[in-house]
């Protein structure tokens, strides 16, 4: 499955939406003006993901994961490399970062921050689907980015896809980039395809 | 749900109103609050009695004036809501000793069959962690400052030791680069004459740049003592700017020294205070291009005595200012390879003039905008001691009719004390090791020596063995006679060592030969 121009496009802005929302609220979090640029948007075959996040970050990672329910359902995660993880971390604390396994207020800290993205990309997903979409408690792990997807992909019991947004937060003349995986099955994929697709029309009508 | 399960759940909630470690607080879809645990009971102050029923943000008003209302919104709409105790430092007011309690927590929907029927609201108290990372924060950044400090220390030692070798490297090149070409054929008087200033130049800057270093060492290790006496602070300028003025003029630059009030006699270390004006002129000279100007201004006070001396060279750049005076800075390392020095001259200046009770200080109005250095020393609280009208004249010491014992092993240092003492009239006889100058003294008893120049180091029996061995011959044999340590043993100990054993003398190589002469006029003196 490949996303259409079109599809894409509305994708984007209605992400760029969300990610709008998300920079609001850190910024009057965090007392900074952050803005979060308008992302990237890729679908990947599951069996692919491993492969396309390699392309970006290698080795341990930080990463926000989230599982969502309702008529939309499937597993969401921003992931971030240590670096960004630590650089986020103190740019918004304005604080040295410690090294993550030691410094659970960091890790409270990006667990919001991912919190705060995760629910405004499917926030907004529920909006355009009108549908009530349930969340479960964030939780935050470091681990090696294969041993983080290999818990996204899990056994594969059913054809799936992974909608990789990229974010890139910019905060007190910095820039920190992160990526957002929503691991969706193709029932829900589509589904939410056909939404931005109305969405899109409705906006041109 | 069975009833034994319904049972257990009851039992369970129960437990956890009673003892749970956190504040955990539910209410319904109206947002009024349906369970309030004991912890809370123990953090606000406020009962589950007070609390239950009620709205949650008459409850704690201060949740609505926070924007938390937002977060329960969206919590009724299925969000789950995390608050980091870095971004909200506390959810609920809970006061301990007076201070709030720092807290973290989440708020989440409550679900029945998939459908959100209320909120649940647990807070946890993080002050030990937070203490805990505050300690390691603050034990990581002690680490990090010495980590810091240790890599300047050794970044400036890496640069000094480059410094170093280019500046013992410079002199010696031009010293061995003469030699050869005097030693390749026969030259003229005028290429002669070049050829011993320039050998005489590099060699006498190089004896500068070990005596620098020497005397930084023995003021790091508080060992540096003054010759305390009166100075003629004008007088000990004009001879630093004397000293100066050859290297001024050959490259064009004027130096004026306006000395016109009257200026006190000064209590301190009149070759000290030189060596201070030397260096600050001779860095004056070594900055300030071709045909610039230096000038020195000295200006008497009631309690103090300040000396500026001006240039009109490349200046300092502000953010060096501050370090100008630390021990191996030089501006630009690059530089110190255009204008040599070790960048010890400036650190000296300062720990001599402070050594004096006085303080020096750099003003600068940048790059290409020359440099002022005040010297400020202060004037004895008795007054201004008595002027002298003139120093007494230096005596030119003669040593014709001394008959001097030579007692070197190195044949080049031999050469030249026998030379140096032979010029001033002496007769000598030079031995090479403590056997043979025993020897001497025992076989020449008729024309035994009037004194005896011995370097210390030397191989086998050194200086120290010599001096006792002479110690213990006779009278006749020139028990009592006066030995001169002329010796490369430079430091104040090494001076102390010698002075204590019994030498007339300690002379650190290389000596000034009318040092040498003088001294050993000194020592001769009653029997002259």
């Amino acid at each position: 499955m490949q996303l259409t121009t079109a599809q894409h496009d509305a994708l984007v802005e209605l992400l760029n939406i969300g990610f709008g929302r998300a920079g609001a609220s850190l910024s009057s979090l965090t007392g900074h003006r952050v803005l979060l640029e308008v992302p990237h948007v890729a679908i990947h075959p599951i069996d692919q993901l491993n492969a396309t996040l390699d392309e970006y970050m290698t080795g341990d990672v930080a990463s926000v994961h989230q599982e969502f329910g309702g008529p939309v359902g499937g597993d969401a995660m921003l992931i971030l490399d240590p670096v960004a993880a630590s650089t986020l971390k103190e740019l918004l604390t304005n604080e040295p970062a410690l090294p993550l396994t030691l410094d659970a207020s960091s890790r409270e800290v990006l667990t919001e921050v991912g919190n705060i993205l995760l629910n405004a990309c499917l926030g907004t997903f529920g909006n355009l689907l009108k549908v009530p979409i349930s969340f479960s408690v964030p939780a935050l792990d470091v681990a090696s980015i294969r041993a983080v997807v290999e818990r996204l992909v899990g056994p594969a019991e059913s054809f799936r896809y992974a909608l990789v947004v990229t974010a890139g937060f910019r905060l007190r003349d910095a820039e920190v980039t992160g990526y957002v995986v929503i691991v969706l099955t193709v029932q829900s994929l589509t589904r939410l395809l056909v939404a931005v697709e109305e969405w899109e029309r409705d906006q041109q009508g | 749900m069975s009833a034994t399960a319904t049972s257990l759940t009851g039992a369970m909630l129960q437990w956890l109103n009673d003892h749970a470690a956190e504040g955990i607080f539910t209410t319904d879809m109206d947002l009024r609050i349906r369970s309030w645990n004991e912890w809370l009971h123990t953090a606000t102050g406020l009962g589950a009695s007070a609390a239950i029923g009620r709205d949650l943000f008459e409850v704690i008003p201060s949740l609505k004036e926070r924007g938390f209302d937002a977060y329960y919104r969206e919590a009724l709409a299925g969000e789950v809501k995390v608050l980091s105790h870095k971004l909200h430092r506390f959810v609920v007011p809970s006061m301990r000793s007076g201070e709030q309690i720092p807290q973290s927590g989440r708020i989440a929907p409550l679900l029945e069959d998939g459908v959100v029927v209320g909120t649940i609201t647990v807070i946890a108290d993080v002050s030990e962690r937070v203490v805990a990372e505050h300690e390691l924060r603050a034990q990581i950044a002690t680490a990090e400052r010495a980590r810091h400090v240790a890599e300047e220390a050794s970044r400036v030692k890496d640069e000094f030791l480059a410094t170093l070798s280019h500046e013992i490297r410079t002199p010696l090149n031009a010293v061995l680069g003469w030699t050869r070409i005097l030693r390749s054929r026969e030259h003229d008087a005028a290429t002669l004459a070049r050829a011993i200033e320039v050998i005489d130049r590099n060699a006498s800057a190089q004896l500068t740049l070990i005596s620098d270093m020497l005397d930084m060492a023995r003021i790091t290790a508080g060992k540096l003592r003054l010759g305390v006496g009166e100075v003629d602070l004008p007088a000990t300028i004009k001879a630093a700017v004397d000293a100066v003025r050859p290297a001024a003029e050959a490259r064009g630059i004027d130096i004026v020294l306006d000395a016109s009030s009257s200026v006190p006699l000064l209590r301190g270390d009149a070759d000290r205070l030189l060596q201070v004006f030397w260096n600050l002129l001779s860095n004056a000279v070594k900055f300030t291009d071709t045909g610039g100007h230096i000038s020195i201004r000295i200006t008497s006070f009631a309690n103090e005595v300040r000396v500026a001396i001006t240039d009109t060279g490349i200046g300092i750049a502000a953010e060096f200012l501050p370090q100008v005076f630390q021990r191996f800075k030089q501006a630009d390392p690059s530089a110190a390879r255009r204008h040599g020095g070790l960048g010890l001259g400036l650190a000296l200046v300062r720990e001599l003039v402070h050594l004096h009770g006085g303080s020096v200080g750099a003003e600068s109005a940048g790059l290409q905008a020359g440099t002022t250095f005040t010297v400020v020393l202060p004037v004895p609280v008795a007054g201004t001691i008595a002027r002298r009208e003139s120093p007494p004249p230096q005596q030119k010491s003669v040593l014709s009719g001394i008959h001097i014992l030579i007692v070197e092993d190195d044949a080049d240092a031999r050469e030249i004390v026998s030379t140096t003492v032979a010029d001033a009239g002496a007769s000598v006889t030079a031995v090479g090791s403590v056997a043979e100058a025993l020897g001497t003294l025992r076989d020449n008893r008729s024309d035994r020596p009037d004194v005896v120049v011995a370097d210390i180091g030397l191989p086998g029996a050194d200086g120290y063995t010599l001096i006792s061995e002479i110690r213990c011959l006779s009278p006749e044999e020139g028990g009592r006679l006066p030995v001169i340590a002329v010796t490369a043993y430079a430091t104040a100990e090494d001076r102390r060592t010698a002075l204590g054993a019994g030498f007339f003398a300690h002379i650190p190589k290389p000596f000034a030969p009318e040092n040498l002469v003088s001294t050993i006029a000194r020592a001769v003196e009653p029997t002259v």
